[in-house]
């Protein structure tokens, strides 16, 4: 019996329900995610269905200033992780991006080719910049949650 | 904040690629003396020997007015800053600071308007006491409607690059051919224009320095040596 209902519960997609499913079974893709994640570079990833959503924090869009212009890759581009990956231009400042992880580029946040403000008005949200495969989900582990950023920011800010 | 000196290169005329060079040395050197809280900081000055036209992010010229450009007798140099096209030739002090805002806890804007703040002190110290800043997009330092001094920066893991051009006695006919910093209806202008007198990049340097100094609450070093 457990046998088939490891069966129907991977054709029904529900991977996680172990407990039920047998313990014999061939190891599953399940889809990645994660809550999101920060870098010492004031980057954001949220990863979901196995591709991150990438973006810039409060905090950066604070010190950079109205974004005026937002330089991002092209589709298919592949990062490692640290690579830098575009620009963000804000009064008169070119600002770089840096990847959080290795992966290719899914999508790009067209809105912010006639709306680059809605990195400073939605950074965590409509001001998403990329879209990325994650090559590699241990570099996840690397990063920083929620509390150790907000503990980073107030080490730098004193 | 003592920040430790920063390293001042006075390159004198020099072609504007080599100014480029030499910055590129400065940015290595201050990302490699970070993990070492070494002071890494430079400020290189120079006075372009040839005119070149240079943009940014964005305001690359097309085909047909780079050929027109060109055609003028001046180079054409990508650089990658904020800011649109602009003008950097002969009779213009082009300063560029590599500076570390993280150990200075400075954000991006803020720089930018202390790079503001330093043209106008020097203004103000060579008696042009109605130099003002304005808000973006008309970053840069302006008497009345006509911009004396141009900012276009960069900023990677915090360290800047690129930075200002002060028009000094710069012939100002240059700018006709684009619109400066994409500003439609703006004017440029000159400390010689604005005194009435020849004003040199030599005549500058020193009260750039010293506002310098005064802004960025540093002392200054002298060297030939970007620090790599």
């Amino acid at each position: 019996m457990t046998g088939n209902l490891s069966q129907v519960f991977r054709a029904l997609g529900l991977f996680g329900l172990k407990k039920f499913g047998s313990a014999s079974a061939a190891p599953v893709q399940h889809s990645y995610r994660s809550a999101r994640k920060f870098t010492d570079k004031h980057e954001w990833i949220s990863v979901e269905n196995s591709i991150g959503t990438v973006g810039i924090s409060n905090f950066a869009q604070e010190a950079l200033g109205d974004v005026v212009y937002c330089s991002l890759p092209e589709i298919g581009t592949k990062l490692s992780k640290h690579d830098e990956f575009g620009a963000l231009e804000s009064v008169k400042a070119a600002s770089e991006l840096y990847s959080p992880l290795s992966g290719e580029v899914t999508e790009i946040n067209d809105a912010l080719a006639d709306n680059p403000g809605l990195v400073n008005k939605s950074c965590y949200q409509d001001g998403w910049l990329i879209k990325m495969t994650v090559e590699n989900p241990a570099e996840l582990d690397e990063l920083m949650n929620e509390d150790a950023y907000e503990k980073y920011i107030k080490s730098i800010e004193d | 904040m003592p920040q430790g000196p920063v390293r001042v290169l006075r390159l004198g005329l020099r072609p504007y690629p080599d100014a480029l060079r030499v910055q590129e040395r400065c940015v290595a050197a201050a990302r490699a003396a970070r993990p070492r809280g070494a002071p890494g900081e430079s400020l290189v000055l120079s006075e372009p020997a040839q005119p070149v036209y240079t943009w940014g992010l964005r305001g690359a010229p097309g085909a047909a007015a780079a050929a027109r450009l060109r055609a003028r007798g001046a180079g054409l140099v990508a650089a990658r800053r904020g800011g649109h096209v602009t003008f950097h030739g002969p009779g213009q002090l082009v300063a560029f600071p590599v500076l570390d805002l993280r150990r200075r806890r400075l954000p991006l804007r803020r720089y930018v308007q202390a790079l503001e703040e330093l043209g106008l002190r020097l203004c103000r110290r060579l008696g042009l006491g109605a130099a003002r800043a304005l808000p973006p997009p008309f970053t840069g330092v302006w008497m009345g409607d006509s911009k004396i001094c141009a900012i276009g920066v960069h900023c990677g893991n915090h360290i800047t690059s690129h930075g200002l051009a002060l028009n000094c006695c710069t012939d100002l006919s240059w700018f006709e051919h684009i619109v400066p910093c994409g500003l439609e209806g703006k004017g440029v202008t000159s400390l010689s224009q604005e005194l009435g007198r020849h004003v040199t990049v030599e005549h500058v340097l020193e009260p750039f320095l010293d506002s310098f100094r005064e802004v960025f609450d540093c002392t200054l070093v002298f060297s030939e040596d970007p620090g790599d």
